[in-house]
């Protein structure tokens, strides 16, 4: 059986990038699952999908634990642990990076065990009325990576899946599938099927008897206050918003009040954007009366915050 | 202490009063109204403090009851039926907030067809809830219950709500002698609520009732609140002594009644099992061993206790008072699962009676113990039953034919109209 | 009472805020930028009783970001939850059991989804019994938890996920300030995060009064609307501009428009920012609707001025 992952942010096409893979696989002939899995996640937060296929029926279900194959569309992803990016990976799990980076960085960067493979990643758009949608391209690669899908079934695919948003957008997404399967074929890398599980090996669960709390302890309450600081909301950032101290008039209130996080507090006159929560929604550039917050590519910043 | 005549509305009413409850959000529906009108009167009177709201819905009023409870206050609330059933969504919400406090339901059949007469759906619909649940027979038990109902919820080992039930117009519209405890000895056996680190102040963080992600948690916090429920059992015993103790009734989780020696029993829940103990004492002037088990705890269920008391027996007759539509009685199906694999286990016969309030009469609860004993003879459970009439099925019939449900009569009135 | 409101001008509005960063809203929530502008202002002293929708996931085991009260109820009845919290709270008070210091404001937090429509009947109940709370509804015009369905909040002709046609939604947005109002309750009032100072005189002038205050925030929402979600507050300004979103608050039996745009922008300019409006625009203009949209607004503004 294929056991095939994708990571991605709300809004980049992961849900339909399972389908086209699902559905290019069941134009092949095998049975089929596929799935996003939604949980408390937003446009921009980490999200994830999979697809299952085999030539007999299939009785896995839920999360896949033990991938063949997983797919990153967001290289910003990576080294984020609540993604979950590299997850249940092993020697034989091929890793695509849809990224700016070449496989030799990644593999300097990530002590990875299996095959890595890179699909070089479009430029951020300016405009993010929709988010960079990669959906298709993703389902390129991934068909690729798996020999048994054909081009003509990952083209039928994409026409199932996509073809209700209009001949534009469907053409435009066929021909970056279709770029990225010609590319990906081109490194002659294949998905190798994992093993099923073994009923005659395996690591017992270590059961327990679930002690009793009271419920000072066991109420779904939290005594805690103001504590979501710890949850690094940063990392859904795609532009980041840099503020230019030069142009900056210290009105000290427009770009902190519209930030819809509060991820901008004013310090002595001067604000200062927390990077670890700022979303990148960058509506403090888009207020900002002098303009002096100007968006940066997320990846580029990091590069440049990395040389200094 | 005194004894006076008092419906099981009324008992219902004076046990909140005498648990001193803080706060009372309240909807009205038949048969419960007289419990949160008599508590009105007397907080319009001054005889009683306390604080009560008419919500806007019984959503609303299981809402208000468990906010308050979370926010550190002693509350009573009152509901019956579809009230219950509309608030449904609360009762299982409320209880994993672990908020404690007392609900009386008043038990009476749902809809559709609509009736206002008891059975027991409205409160087995509540089964899974997280809510514990104590059934009554008696007017003084229904008192007796709420007091003790309080110290179950509040007790630090449990924390959960707690419904006792009592049924319509058998008991919410019956008075019977009922002894009301002394204010003081009440006050003694239940101390003033203690909310411990779960409230409402400005001093103190507090995000109560969150989301939580993943089935880890999730699992976590539901076992706890069934852990909770099941401690309630011991917990209960102890709080039985103590009531024992102060006021001289005992209330077990399990009543046996005349189950010594007996070869047959009958299992039943709620005031129609006052009817089985008559049939019960009918049958042993007869020469019959016979007994009654009834359950005042359905949750936790005292499955221990009904293990000792059923084993043993040649068979045991549960009647039902309510119905699970493609399957049969609810109270059954537990007997069933609490008996399964026991060693001596009786024989188990399933009856369905008293719906919509429909009288059992004492015939039937004889001839009831006769088809136990035929049962025996041949070695096997009769089929489940339910206990109805020819007669009773000749009225439907009757009414039926006023009706005009009967397909021919409807082609004949048709065909005089094309006459016309 | 607004002539005595610390916030005189945009220099008196806080510049640190009280509302922990780190929580699962979208990026460029509306909703989000109107509540921590809200909670500067209500301050630490409150108790948040949430009805079911996109901001029932501030708060998610172990993490909250308030620093006060939060207690989650159901998507019919946060009033009741507020209504069972308040008296608790006076009853204690009057009880000697806490001390004044330890009381709380009771706010409601809800979206548009309940608030018009399936909490309606709480609400409604709420301010019959003179409830001493705030009410707080985050109105994105849509399910947007869910999806962003139609909701009764939804405009004339926004596509929703369940108005897809060439004709976007056939209802029309209900009116829950005028339903508000005719509830006699202390307060209403319109606000829109993207103008804080005019937020700002609002929560504070309902931070101070007594009985039901009951405020709706509309809140421009990139993913539900279909922006790029550093328009949040530029949206937000031009559907005051546009008079779409007009800013008022009903006090003392009297409706009074708090920011009445002198020359109001082409309802146009608000709508074709939006992706829920693009079959306004694409592939041609549906002049008749953009005209109808138009006219409703300026039918309105006809009617007060």
């Amino acid at each position: 059986m294929y056991r095939i992952r994708f990571h991605g942010r709300g809004g980049q096409g992961m849900k339909t990038a399972s389908r086209i893979l699902g559905s290019a696989f069941f134009l092949q002939g095998y049975e089929v699952q596929d799935a996003p899995r939604y949980g408390a996640e937003r446009r921009g937060a980490p999200i994830f999908a999979f697809v299952r296929a085999d030539k007999a029926p299939i009785n896995e279900r839920g999360i896949i634990v033990k991938p063949d194959l997983i797919i990153v569309a967001d290289d910003t992803l990576v080294p984020v642990p609540a993604a979950g990016v590299m997850g249940g990976a092993d020697e034989h799990t091929i890793l695509l990076i849809n990224s700016h980076t070449d496989v030799a960085e990644w593999q300097g960067r990530l002590n990875y065990p299996g095959p890595i493979v890179v699909l070089p990643a479009p430029e951020e758009v300016t405009d993010r009325a929709e988010m960079p949608f990669v959906g298709a391209l993703c389902a390129g690669a991934a068909a690729a990576l798996c020999h048994v899908i054909n081009r003509d079934s990952l083209q039928q695919a994409i026409e199932q899946e996509l073809g209700h948003l209009g001949s534009e957008i469907l053409k435009k997404n066929r021909q970056r599938a279709l770029h990225a399967f010609d590319l990906i074929r081109e490194t002659r890398t294949e998905v190798v099927e994992g093993i099923v599980a073994d009923a005659t090996a395996w690591h017992a669960p270590e059961w327990i008897e679930l002690p009793f709390d009271d419920a000072r302890t066991a109420a779904p309450v939290i005594h805690a206050a103001d504590n979501t600081d710890a949850l690094k909301t940063g990392s859904w950032r795609t532009m980041r918003p840099v503020i230019d101290y030069q142009r900056c008039n210290k009105c000290w209130w427009v770009c902190s009040t519209f930030c819809p996080d509060g991820a901008i507090a004013v310090e002595e006159g001067t604000p200062v954007i927390d990077y670890d929560h700022c979303k990148g929604c960058l509506v403090c550039v888009a207020q900002c009366p002098p303009h002096a917050i100007e968006a940066v590519a997320e990846h580029t910043a990091a590069a440049e915050e990395k040389k200094s | 202490m005194t004894r006076r005549l008092m419906t099981g509305n009324a008992a219902a009413a004076w046990g909140a009063r005498l648990a001193e409850v803080d706060y009372i959000p309240a909807f009205p529906i038949t048969p419960q109204t007289e419990i949160i009108e008599s508590l009105s009167e007397w907080i319009d009177r001054e005889e009683m403090p306390g604080r009560m709201v008419t919500l806007e819905s019984e959503h609303s009023m299981i809402t208000a009851a468990g906010s308050a409870a979370a926010t550190g206050v002693r509350v009573f609330s009152a509901t019956s039926s579809q009230g219950l059933l509309y608030a449904m969504e609360m009762l299982y919400t409320v209880s994993g907030w672990r908020a404690p406090f007392v609900l009386a339901n008043v038990s009476r059949g749902l809809a559709s067809p609509i009736t206002l007469e008891p059975d027991h759906n409205d409160i087995l619909a509540a089964r899974d809830s997280g809510f514990l649940q104590i059934h009554c027979a008696t007017c003084q038990e229904v008192l007796d219950s709420t007091l003790i109902a309080y110290k179950l919820a509040e007790d630090p080992r449990v924390r959960l709500p707690v419904i006792v039930n009592l049924d319509g117009f058998y008991l919410s519209f019956t008075r019977e002698p009922v002894t009301l405890p002394e204010q003081e000895k009440v006050r003694d056996f239940l101390p003033p609520f203690d909310a411990e680190n779960m409230m409402f102040r400005a001093s103190s963080p507090e995000s109560q009732a969150v989301a939580v992600l993943g089935g880890g948690p999730y699992s976590y916090f539901r076992y706890e609140t069934h852990l909770a429920a099941q401690n309630a059992l011991a917990v209960y015993d102890e709080i039985a002594d103590e009531f024992e103790q102060h006021f001289g009734r005992r209330h077990d989780a399990l009543e046996s009644y005349r189950c010594e020696d007996a070869e047959y029993l009958f299992v039943m829940m709620g005031s129609f099992a006052t009817k089985a103990k008559e049939a019960v004492d009918r049958l042993r002037d007869a020469g019959w061993a016979i007994g009654l088990v009834r359950p005042r705890l359905l949750r936790p269920l005292p499955r221990e206790a009904l293990q000792r008391v059923l084993c043993n027996r040649s068979a045991v007759a549960v009647v039902d008072q309510n119905l699970s539509m493609g399957m049969g009685g609810v109270l059954h199906s537990e007997v069933t699962s609490v008996l399964y694999g026991q060693p001596n286990a009786p024989l188990l016969a399933s009856f369905i009676g008293g719906l919509g309030g429909r009288d059992i009469p004492s015939e039937e609860f004889f001839q009831i113990a006769t088809v136990l004993r035929d049962a025996v003879k041949q070695g096997s459970a009769p089929p489940p039953r339910l206990l109805y009439t020819g007669n009773e099925l000749r009225e439907v019939r009757n009414l039926q034919a006023i009706a005009k449900v009967e397909r021919t009569e409807l082609e004949r009135d048709r065909g005089e109209k094309d006459d016309e | 009472m607004s002539e005595s409101t610390i916030f005189k001008n945009l220099k008196n509005m806080p510049s640190t805020h009280l509302l922990g960063t780190g929580t699962p809203m979208c990026a460029g929530c509306g909703g989000l930028e109107a509540l921590h502008e809200v909670y500067d202002i209500l301050g630490e002293k409150t108790v948040f009783v949430n009805a079911a929708g996109c901001m029932t996931l501030l708060s998610v085991y172990p993490f909250t970001p308030f620093r006060g009260g939060w207690l989650y109820t159901a998507m019919a009845s946060a009033p009741a939850g507020a209504q069972g919290v308040r008296d608790a709270l006076d009853i204690l008070k009057a009880r000697g059991t806490i001390s004044d210091d330890e009381d709380m404001q009771v706010v409601v937090l809800t979206g548009d989804g309940s608030a018009y429509g399936m909490g309606l009947s709480a609400t409604s109940g709420a301010m019959e019994r003179d409830l001493d709370f705030i009410y707080l509804c985050y109105d994105n015009e849509g399910y947007g938890n869910t999806g962003q369905q139609f909701s009764g909040a939804t405009p004339h002709g926004a596509k929703t996920a369940t108005s897809t046609g060439s004709h976007g939604y056939p209802g029309y947005k209900k009116p829950l300030f005028d339903i508000w109002a005719a509830h006699r309750p202390a307060y209403v009032a319109t606000v829109i995060g993207a103008e804080p100072l005019d937020l700002a005189r609002k929560i504070e002038k309902a931070r101070t009064m007594k009985g039901p205050r009951m405020i709706i925030a509309l809140s421009p929402c990139p993913t539900g609307w279909s922006y790029d979600p550093k328009e949040t507050a530029h949206i937000g300004q031009l559907a005051v501009k546009s008079g779409v979103w007009p800013l008022k608050e009903f006090i003392d039996g009297k409706v009074v428009h708090t920011r009445v745009p002198s020359k109001r922008v082409p309802v146009e300019e608000y709508l074709k920012l939006q992706g829920r409006y693009k079959h306004l625009f694409e592939p041609q203009r549906n002049e008749k609707l953009i005209a109808e949209i138009q006219a409703r607004v300026d039918a309105y503004w006809e009617s007060v001025e």
